[in-house]
């Protein structure tokens, strides 16, 4: 697995420096024409939404879940969404007890659940491939805007999932499937590997803030749709840190 | 908990909400309407993700010592606000404000603490919890 990852790194380190480093300047557009969202993002705590137009372009019907950056569901809340017999046997079965056991503490969410939590990323853009390298759990999440369809069904499935992207205007749509199950809000309950995320990025006007939503269907754990609005602050200069994770931490 | 009360240089409570999320549910751990201050001596200051853990020692009113945990939020949102893994220091008489445990367990999550030198570390501050997403 430690060989794995150092793989991983390496591809990863040989990609950013085929695109360029995240402290790259914050043109508005690239050279193929298409919004700069290349750079280290901040998330942006917003009362209100500022990205609000993105909110309104997702389905009829879509339940919003408002657990993003500092928001935290309680035992119980499930955002609104109805859950599925099988979801609602899981949280039945959870045991909050264990939540913060040695075998969970270090436990890496799906993308589905882990771009909502209160940690930076930096983007590298390139023209075929783009990659969001996140702070938490030292994801990486490669985009491939080179491919329109996804991996065959018996490929395997990831935390981080196989990511097709394309261009809409300005707004960049990135087709997520081929995830592992994995907690969907930390409240008792996962989604399974048939989770399909569709998600939108888009700057704002003055390019300082990047918006996205995250609309999510997976009808083995909840009716209908649901969705996710998050926002960053662009700042250049900066960097991820790191995520070692202690899963003793809390250990007497 | 509240047999500790009286140890504390203050006990109170605020009408305040949950602080940002973690990797696990805060709301299940901690009691997110009340603040509380512990003051102790460190004994531990562990700087690791998801969360730090400052062990300090708390006497109580009887003369008792009581071993107290203060779960911090992840040193990597902690070192942008100023917090370095060498902050606080073992033997150091600290007061931790915070969230307590729900199970009335000597454990309480990290509002600020308040160094020797009247410095305050500040982990996290209050936000609003979330509540039930609504239909568009």
């Amino acid at each position: 697995m430690v060989r794995g990852m150092k793989l991983t790194g390496a591809l990863c380190a040989a990609a950013m420096l085929v695109l360029g480093g995240a402290g790259s300047a914050s043109a508005e557009k690239m050279k193929d024409g298409h919004p700069d969202l290349s750079g280290f993002w901040g998330v942006k705590f917003e009362r209100k939404p500022t990205g609000q137009a993105l909110i309104d372009e997702l389905p009829k019907g879509t339940v919003m879940i408002k657990d993003t950056g500092p928001g935290e569901l309680k035992e119980g809340d499930f955002g609104g969404l109805t859950l599925t017999p099988r979801a609602l046997e899981q949280v039945k079965k959870y045991s909050y007890a264990n939540d913060t056991s040695v075998a969970n503490n270090c436990k890496s969410p799906t993308m589905a659940f882990l771009m909502q939590a209160p940690f930076p990323m930096e983007i590298h853009q390139g023209k075929d491939m783009i990659i969001l390298k996140m702070e938490y759990f030292d994801m990486v999440r490669i985009v491939d805007m080179d491919r329109s369809k996804h991996t065959p069904p018996d490929a395997p499935h990831s935390k981080s999932g196989d990511s097709i992207g394309h261009w809409e205007g300005d707004t960049l749509v990135v087709d997520t499937d081929h995830l592992e199950s994995g907690t969907m809000m930390n409240n008792g309950f996962d989604h399974t590997e048939n989770m399909h995320v569709i998600e939108k990025f888009r700057l704002s006007p003055d390019g300082k803030t990047l918006w996205a939503t995250q609309l999510y269907e997976d009808p083995d754990t909840f009716e209908g749709k649901a969705a996710r609005y998050l926002s960053w602050t662009r700042k250049p200069g900066e960097y991820v840190y790191p995520y070692d994770c202690d899963p003793n931490y809390l250990k007497e | 908990m509240r047999k500790f009360c009286g140890a504390l240089l203050f006990c109170f409570v605020f009408g305040m909400a949950a602080p940002a999320g973690a990797h696990h549910s805060f709301v299940v751990t901690y009691l997110p309407d009340k603040l509380i201050s512990v003051t102790g001596v460190v004994s531990e200051f562990r700087f690791s993700n998801p969360h730090g853990i400052v062990r300090f020692t708390v006497k109580t009113p009887e003369g008792l010592e009581a071993e107290w945990r203060a779960e911090t939020n992840s040193p990597n949102v902690l070192r942008r606000r100023g917090w370095k893994p060498d902050s606080i220091k073992i033997g150091d008489l600290i007061t931790v404000t915070g969230w307590p445990a729900r199970d009335g367990s000597n454990l309480i999550r990290v509002n600020k603490i308040t160094l020797p030198s009247g410095k305050e570390l500040v982990g996290q501050a209050p936000a609003p919890v979330s509540k039930s997403g609504e239909a568009q």
